[in-house]
């Protein structure tokens, strides 16, 4: 079974009294454990892409199943409860909760799902410790550098253990050593079993992924699989 | 016979003068002390002056009618003051304290039969006949009060949108990785009546700080028990229950704001 699969999706956008045309009918399929990067220029639709894969914005035309489910039958509670339980989020700028520490932020998405505060907090100190910050539990991400922050994220992108995880630019706010770090993490995610999409125009990035996706003017213009 | 009014007489002459209750801002002002002896005439009468023993020294009931009126207050047995004022059988005012249970209305009737032309008020009646200048300030006092509600409430308002806008792109993230609506709805929410219970608290505590001072200040001023400002339990708790509205109105409508913004569009600037 795919983790996703997307047929003929097409996504436009009220502008003005018109609409562009940011994807003109995407086909894409992941399977369960793929590393996949999905590259372009700005513009090209991958954000778009992303938001219509993990069912944050509802395809104009086209069907998406996520982890077997039909998107466009479920509600957004749905949507959000889905995304909350099954799939992890990375985004570039890191997102963390300011007044809250590096556990706190990792606890959050637990507490929403309602796993017990004790479980949590085991789990939460287990995470930071996979993503090598087991020593800064307790500080809060003003205190911590941008390649931290980034695995703060990573950690609670994995709070509740999800199948697939999406990154949309993970490495854009961090130098070339800190990102070449913050993929060796995703290597190592991916080779754990977890299903990860990445969004980027890191060339770097997309070169160390198993499959590259390239994106233009709103359309796949190559699905490039290892071997092929 | 001769004798006998030759010795009345004599303890006539002898009589000490009578005694009067002076006012304590008076007996200090003057000063006075219990046992001296003062001259006193009316005004009106050009009559010779009459010496008073002074017996007593009380303190004049605070009344904010006569708080601005700088007038003293002496007491004299009722005959002594006919004598001063040249005047007999006349009163213009006297307070009549009635035995408990007994009842006002017939009271009034009976003291209003007595005389023709007497007129007999309850106190209350009494009362609501000389505030009516209390009640207007009263009224402004309410005003003011209202406005200054509707101000803070929009106060409140405008500061809740800016925080919520300062952190539309958490709020965003929040919604993408799957917290509900409902959650972030209420953690506003919570946020906007927790700032102004806050606030709600910090203003009583200031108030009654600030009716202190202003009490201590006209106490001074004025030399009277009376307090010009209060803070009363019921000011606070309706401060809170305004607080607790006003922050759920407040917070809803900054958080309906946000909820109803597509979770990718809140980081956009």
């Amino acid at each position: 079974m795919s983790v996703i699969s997307a047929r003929g999706i097409v996504k436009e956008y009220p502008y003005g009294g018109d609409s562009v045309r940011a994807l003109r009918g995407v086909d894409l399929e992941v399977g369960p454990g793929e590393l996949v990067a999905v590259v372009g220029p700005s513009g090209c639709g991958k954000s778009s892409l992303l938001n219509v894969l993990a069912g944050i914005d509802p395809p104009t035309e086209g069907r998406v199943e996520l982890l077997g489910r039909d998107l466009g039958a479920l509600g957004e509670g749905e949507r959000s409860r889905l995304r909350l339980r099954e799939v992890g989020f990375i985004f570039q700028r890191f997102h963390l909760l300011s007044v809250l520490t590096a556990a706190e932020n990792v606890e959050f998405p637990m507490a929403e799902a309602g796993v017990p505060k004790g479980e949590r907090r085991a789990r939460a100190r287990e995470l930071l410790e996979y993503v090598g910050l087991g020593h800064r539990v307790g500080h809060r991400p003003p205190h911590l550098s941008g390649g931290e922050q980034q695995r703060v994220a990573i950690a609670r992108a994995l709070a509740n253990r999800p199948k697939l995880v999406f990154a949309d630019e993970p490495t854009g706010e961090l130098d070339r050593r800190t990102g070449d770090e913050i993929i060796a993490l995703f290597e190592r995610l991916n080779a754990d079993g977890t299903t990860l999409v990445i969004v980027t125009h890191d060339t770097s990035v997309a070169g160390r992924t198993r499959r590259v996706v390239e994106m233009a003017d709103g359309v796949v213009v190559r699905d490039g699989r290892a071997g092929g | 016979m001769s004798l006998f009014f030759g010795l009345a007489l004599a303890a006539a002459l002898q009589a000490p003068p009578p005694g009067i209750l002076v006012e304590r801002r008076l007996a200090e002002s003057v000063p006075l002390r219990v046992g001296d002896t003062v001259r006193v005439r009316a005004l009106a009468s050009g009559a010779t002056p009459r010496p008073f023993v002074v017996e007593g020294v009380f303190e004049r009931p605070a009344d904010p009618s006569r708080i601005a009126r700088n007038e003293y207050e002496v007491r004299f047995h009722l005959p002594d003051l006919e004598e001063v004022l040249g005047t007999r059988d006349r009163v213009d005012r006297f307070a009549v304290v009635l035995s408990p249970g007994a009842s006002p209305d017939s009271a009034a009737r009976w003291i209003e039969g007595l005389a023709f032309g007497t007129r007999a008020y309850g106190s209350r009646a009494l009362a609501d006949r000389t505030s009516a200048t209390f009640r207007v300030v009263s009224r402004f006092h309410r005003a003011i009060g209202i406005v200054t509600i509707l101000a803070s409430a929009i106060f409140l308002l405008c500061v809740m949108i800016i925080r919520v806008d300062e952190r539309k792109r958490d709020m965003g993230m929040l919604r993408l990785v799957g917290v509900s609506r409902g959650t972030v709805f209420r953690s506003i929410v919570l946020e906007a009546i927790g700032i102004t219970v806050a606030g709600s608290a910090a203003g009583a505590g200031l108030g009654i700080v600030i009716a202190q001072v202003v009490n201590a200040y006209y106490a001074r001023y004025y030399d009277t028990t009376l307090r010009f400002a209060l803070v009363t339990p019921r000011i606070v708790v309706l401060a809170a229950l305004l607080g607790l509205g006003l922050g759920a109105v407040a917070g809803a409508l900054a958080a309906w704001r946000v909820v109803n913004v597509p979770p990718q569009r809140l980081g956009e600037r």
